[in-house]
C-alpha cells in the first residue's frame, strides 16, 4: 500500500502500546520547584513553630509579636504599602490618560522608556534621591545658594516619607502598563460619540474612560500593593533607622541577629500577608481577559 | 482624543512633561550625572572625573560584574529551561491551572523570605549550599522563573495550532514537532523572556543580600555596600555599569527578536 | 494500490456535547468525496478524526484496512490541507515541502528530486527560495497542497481550502484541485466544505451533513436532481419546498390545486413536500400551473428573481432576464414539467427553500 510504505518505521496499526498521560511530563520542573521553593517554604514555617529551647509550640510567635519592633514594622509596611498604592494608582491613571488620549510626538518612546524602567532594580530610585534630596544634594544645594542658609529644608529622605516618595516613583510605571493595554483596546469612536454629545473632557473620564479602566486599575494596583508589602531595596538605601518594614526585620533578624526562629515567625506573616492580596490580584487578573499582566 | 482645543491639548502636554521629566527621567540623569563627579556643589555635581568607572575596569568592581552577569545569565538560562518546560508540558492538560498557581507564587512570596527559606534548607548535608556561589545562583533562579514561566505560558496562548497539527499530520512526531516548529515559533518571546530574567537578576538585592558569600559579591550588593560606607559617587558609577550591562542584554535582544519576528 | 477512508459509527462529543453521532461513510480508493454541511454540522470534526487530532467517543475509523482510531496523527500516513494555510513560517517553501519527507525518514538523496516534483505539479517551482510571508494567499495554499502531496500520502484530508481566498483566486483553484484529483487517481480525498458550487464542481459523491448527522450522499447529479431529504434539496442548490397531500390516483395537492406529478408509491392522502428548484419553473400558462400574486422581484443581472404568493405558500422562480417585470401585487401564473419535481415524503425537514 501506498501509505504504509510512506510511513515506513512505523510499527503494525493495532499494536497496543502502553501509553504515559501528557500531564506526566509537568512532574521534573514541578519537582525541582518543589525541592528548592516549596519545601525551604515548608522548612520556614516549621522552624517559626520549633523554638530555641526545643519542641513545638507558638511561642516564638507571643515572643516576636510582643516587641514593639514588629508591631512597629508591620505598621510601617502597611502604611506604606497602602500609601505607596494610592499614589502610584493617581498618578499612573494620569499620566496613562495622557499617553493615550492626548498623543503627542514620542508618545511611542515614553511607552518604550517605561519598558525599560520596569526592568531596573528600585533601588536606584533611592540611590537618585539621595543626590536630589539628601543632606548635600540638588535640591538643598540650590536652597543653601538662594538663602546662603548652612543646611537646606529637605531632610524627609530617612523618613517613611522618603520610602513613599521611592516607591510612588518605583511602582507608577507598573500601574501604567496594564492601564496602557486597557486603554488600547478603548473604542476611540466611543469617545468621539461621547465628545460628538457635548460631553467635555472631565465626564468623559469619568462616565466612559473610568469604567473601562477598572479592572486594569484594580490588577495593577494589587500588585504594586503585593510588592511593596515585599520590597525590601528601597528600604535598605534609604538606610533610616527609624523605618522598618516586615522585609528589612526579616533580614535584619536572620544575618544581623541571627535569630532564624525569629525571622522565620516574621516571615510567615509578610507570606500571609502577602499571599493574600496575590490570591486577590490573581482573581481580578483572570477576570479581566485579553490585558496583560504588567511583567509578563 | 480627550482635549480638542490646541491650546488646552498643549497645556495637558506640559503638565504631562512637567510631572513625567522630573519623576521618572530626573533619576537616571542624576545618577549618571553623580558617577562622573566627586561632589555635589549648588544645583549641579562638581568636579568632574573618570574615577569611578577606572575603578570598574579592575579589582573587586570588575568582580562584582563579571559575578553578576554569570549568575544573571546561569539564573536565567536555569528558570528558561524550567519555565519553558512546565509551559510546554502543562499546555492543554488539566494540570494547568495547578502549575499555573505553582510557578506565579514566587511572584507573590517576599524575595527576602526565599533567601531566608534557602538559609533555612540549605545550610546543612546533604544540601549544603550555604556560603557557596551556587545558593545565589539558585535563589535568583526560583524568583525569575515565574517571569519564564508566565511569558512563554501567555505566547504559547497564542500560538496557532494549526502549524503543530500541520507537521503531525505530515508525520513529525512529538519530539521534531517540539524542535522543528513550536520552539522555533516561540523564538521571539523566549528571546524577551530571558532577557526580561537577565535584566530581573541583574538587579536582584534582596534574597542576594541573605545569601551572599565573600567571594560572590553581586553588582547591586557592591553598590549597597559602596553607598552604605558613604562613597555615593563610586556607587553611582557602578549603578551605571550595572544599568547600561542591563540595557546592553536587552537590546541583544530585541535584535535577536526583531529577526525572529521577520524570518 | 491506495488506500480508501471508512466511518464506522464515529461519534465524537466535546464535554458531553455530541457534534458527530454514529457517523458512517466510506470514501473509496481513489474517491473525491466532499462533506458538505452548515457551519456546526460536524463535518470538520469528521475530518479532523481521521487526521487524529479529536478522539471518538465511539466508534472506529479506518485508512485503507487499518484501523487507526487509537494511532497519533504522525503515524497515520495522511496528507492534510487547512484553511489557514498553516505552512511554517520561519522555513522557506523548499523546507516546508521536504519537512514531511524528513519527518518520514524518506532517503536523503529522494527528498529535492520529490520536493520538485510537488512544486512543479503545483505551479509553485519558481518560489522554492521564499519565505511563506513572501507569498499571496492563493500561492501559499499553492505550498501548502505541494508539502500535503510530497509525502505521497494515500489519503488526502482538505478542510476548507479555499475559503479564505477571494472570488477570483477561488475559481482558480477549485480548477487546480480538480486536475489535481484527476493526476493522482490513487489518492483519496476528503474534502470538508460549506460551499456547495465548490462540492458540486469537485466531488465525485457529497456527503451532506447537519447537525452532526449525515443527511444524504450521492453523486453530485443525484443529489441534485433526486434529493433524498428537503435539507439536502434546499442546501445543494435551493429548492422550493412545498408541503403537498398526495392525491387518488396519482398527481398531489397543494392547496386546492392538484398538480400532476409523479408520487411513486406514496398512499393516497398522504403529505408529502414537494420540490421544485428555482430555476426550472417557468412564468406563465403552462403544465402544472399555480396562479399568485407578485411579493417580491429581485435583479440578479443575468436572471429575475421572483418571489410569488400561492396560496399562502412562497414560490420562488429564477427567470432568464426579463423585458418588462410584472408590478408588486398583480396576478401572475407560474408553472414547472412535471418531470422537474421530486416529491419527498413529509417530515423530511421542511420550511420555505432558500436560494
Amino acid at each position: 500500500m501506498a501509505s504504509t510504505e510512506a510511513v515506513s518505521g512505523g510499527p503494525p496499526a493495532a499494536l497496543p502500546r502502553v501509553r504515559v498521560p501528557a500531564w506526566t511530563l509537568v512532574l521534573p520542573p514541578v519537582a525541582a520547584l518543589g525541592l528548592v521553593f516549596l519545601h525551604p517554604l515548608a522548612l520556614v514555617l516549621w522552624q517559626s513553630v520549633s523554638p530555641e529551647g526545643g519542641g513545638h509550640g507558638f511561642s516564638a510567635y507571643a515572643d516576636v509579636f510582643a516587641q514593639a519592633a514588629f508591631r512597629d514594622a508591620l505598621l510601617n509596611t502597611v502604611l506604606i504599602a497602602a500609601g505607596s498604592t494610592a499614589g502610584s494608582l493617581v498618578l499612573g491613571f494620569a499620566l496613562a490618560l495622557v499617553i493615550a488620549f492626548v498623543p503627542f510626538p514620542g508618545g511611542k518612546a515614553v511607552g518604550r522608556f517605561i519598558d525599560v524602567f520596569l526592568s531596573f532594580p528600585s533601588f536606584l530610585i533611592t540611590l537618585a534621591l539621595l543626590f536630589v534630596y539628601g543632606s548635600a544634594g540638588m535640591a538643598n544645594g540650590m536652597w543653601s545658594g538662594v538663602t546662603g542658609a548652612a543646611t537646606g529644608p529637605f531632610d524627609f529622605l530617612h523618613t517613611p516619607w522618603g520610602v513613599l516618595l521611592a516607591e510612588i516613583t518605583y511602582f507608577t510605571p507598573f500601574v501604567m502598563r496594564p492601564l496602557l493595554g486597557a486603554f488600547s483596546q478603548l473604542e476611540t469612536a466611543q469617545l468621539d460619540v461621547a465628545a460628538s454629545l457635548g460631553a467635555k473632557a472631565p465626564r468623559i473620564v469619568r462616565q466612559v474612560i473610568l469604567p473601562e479602566a477598572l479592572p486594569a486599575l484594580a490588577a495593577g494596583g494589587s500588585l504594586v500593593l503585593v510588592m511593596c508589602l515585599n520590597e525590601f531595596g528601597i528600604v535598605l538605601f534609604t538606610g533610616a533607622k527609624g523605618v522598618t518594614t516586615l522585609p528589612v526585620l526579616v533580614y535584619g533578624k536572620a544575618i544581623l541577629d541571627g535569630d532564624y526562629t525569629g525571622a522565620c515567625v516574621v516571615a510567615v506573616v509578610n507570606i500571609a500577608l502577602s499571599l493574600a492580596l496575590y490570591g486577590l490580584y490573581r482573581m481580578l487578573t483572570t477576570r479581566m481577559d485579553g490585558v496583560r499582566r504588567a511583567r509578563a | 482624543m480627550l482635549v480638542h482645543s490646541p491650546r488646552a491639548r498643549l497645556a495637558v502636554q506640559a503638565a504631562f512633561f512637567a510631572l513625567f521629566l522630573p519623576v521618572f527621567a530626573l533619576p537616571f540623569l542624576v545618577i549618571v550625572a553623580a558617577s562622573l563627579a566627586t561632589g555635589w556643589s549648588g544645583a549641579f555635581p562638581s568636579g568632574a572625573t573618570l574615577d569611578h568607572y577606572r575603578a570598574v575596569t579592575h579589582g573587586d568592581a570588575l568582580d562584582a560584574l563579571t559575578t553578576s552577569v554569570l549568575t544573571a545569565v546561569a539564573a536565567s538560562a536555569a528558570a528558561l529551561v524550567t519555565g519553558t518546560w512546565a509551559a510546554l508540558a502543562a499546555r492543554g492538560t488539566r494540570a494547568r491551572r495547578v502549575v499555573d498557581l505553582l510557578f506565579v507564587l514566587p511572584v507573590a512570596v517576599p524575595s527576602v523570605v526565599v533567601g531566608l527559606s534557602l538559609l533555612v534548607a540549605f545550610s546543612k548535608p546533604p544540601f549544603l549550599l550555604n556560603g557557596t556561589p551556587a545558593i545565589v545562583v539558585l535563589a535568583h533562579t526560583i524568583l525569575v522563573t515565574a517571569f519564564a514561566y508566565q511569558s512563554v505560558a501567555a505566547a504559547l496562548d497564542r500560538l496557532d495550532p494549526a502549524c503543530e497539527q500541520a507537521a503531525a499530520s505530515l508525520g513529525a512526531g512529538p519530539l521534531r514537532v517540539l524542535v522543528q516548529v513550536k520552539l522555533p515559533l516561540l523564538l521571539p518571546s523566549l528571546s524577551a523572556a530571558a532577557g526580561l530574567c537577565f535584566a530581573l537578576s541583574m538587579g536582584e538585592l534582596s534574597a542576594t543580600m541573605m545569601l551572599y558569600p565573600p567571594d560572590w559579591l553581586p553588582l547591586p550588593v557592591k553598590v549597597f555596600a559602596s553607598t552604605d560606607r558613604g562613597a555615593l559617587f563610586p556607587g553611582a558609577a557602578l549603578a551605571v555599569v550595572l544599568m547600561v550591562t542591563t540595557l546592553l542584554a536587552l537590546f541583544a535582544v530585541s535584535r535577536i527578536r526583531t529577526k525572529a519576528a521577520y524570518r | 494500490m491506495s488506500t480508501g477512508i471508512r466511518f464506522d459509527g464515529v461519534s465524537v462529543a466535546y464535554g458531553g456535547n455530541t457534534v458527530l453521532e454514529s457517523f458512517g461513510l466510506t470514501v473509496e480508493p481513489g474517491e473525491f468525496m466532499a462533506l458538505l454541511g452548515p457551519s456546526g454540522s460536524g463535518k470538520t470534526t469528521a475530518l479532523r478524526a481521521v487526521a487524529g487530532f479529536v478522539r471518538p467517543t465511539a466508534g472506529r475509523v479506518f485508512i485503507g484496512d487499518r484501523d487507526v482510531t487509537d494511532l497519533p496523527p504522525h503515524r497515520r500516513g495522511i496528507g492534510m490541507v487547512v484553511q489557514q494555510y498553516a505552512l511554517f513560517p520561519h522555513m522557506k517553501v523548499d523546507a516546508n515541502v521536504a519537512f514531511g519527507l524528513k519527518a518520514r525518514k524518506a532517503p536523503r538523496s529522494e527528498i529535492a528530486a520529490r520536493v520538485a516534483e510537488a512544486l512543479e505539479m503545483t505551479g509553485m517551482s519558481a518560489y522554492a527560495g521564499r519565505y511563506p510571508r513572501e507569498l499571496s494567499g492563493g500561492q501559499q495554499q499553492r505550498v501548502a497542497v505541494a508539502r500535503a502531496l510530497a509525502v505521497r500520502p494515500g489519503v488526502l484530508l482538505l478542510d476548507e481550502p479555499l475559503s479564505a481566498l477571494d472570488a477570483q483566486l477561488r475559481s482558480g483553484m477549485l480548477a487546480e484541485l480538480a486536475r489535481l484529483h484527476r493526476e493522482l487517481p490513487d489518492v483519496s480525498m476528503l474534502y470538508v466544505t460549506h460551499d456547495q458550487i465548490e462540492a458540486l464542481t469537485l466531488a465525485d459523491r457529497i456527503a451532506v451533513m447537519d447537525g452532526g448527522r449525515l443527511q444524504d450522499c450521492g453523486t453530485p447529479q443525484d443529489l441534485y436532481r433526486r434529493p433524498g431529504t428537503a435539507f439536502t434539496a434546499s442546501f445543494v442548490g435551493g429548492a422550493n419546498l412545498l408541503p403537498v397531500t398526495v392525491a387518488d390516483g396519482g398527481g398531489v395537492h397543494l392547496g386546492g390545486t392538484r398538480l400532476d406529478v409523479a408520487a411513486g408509491g406514496a398512499a393516497a392522502g398522504a403529505p408529502a413536500t414537494l420540490c421544485v428548484r428555482p430555476h426550472l419553473v417557468g412564468l406563465g400558462e403552462g403544465p402544472n400551473a399555480l396562479r399568485g400574486t407578485v411579493a417580491e422581484v429581485q435583479w440578479r443581472g443575468a436572471t429575475h428573481r421572483l418571489c410569488v404568493d400561492v396560496a399562502g405558500h412562497r414560490v420562488t422562480a429564477d427567470l432568464r432576464e426579463l423585458r418588462e417585470t410584472p408590478p408588486l401585487g398583480t396576478e401572475v401564473t407560474v408553472h414547472f414539467a412535471a418531470h422537474d419535481a421530486v416529491l419527498l415524503p413529509a417530515g423530511a425537514g421542511g420550511g420555505e427553500g432558500r436560494g
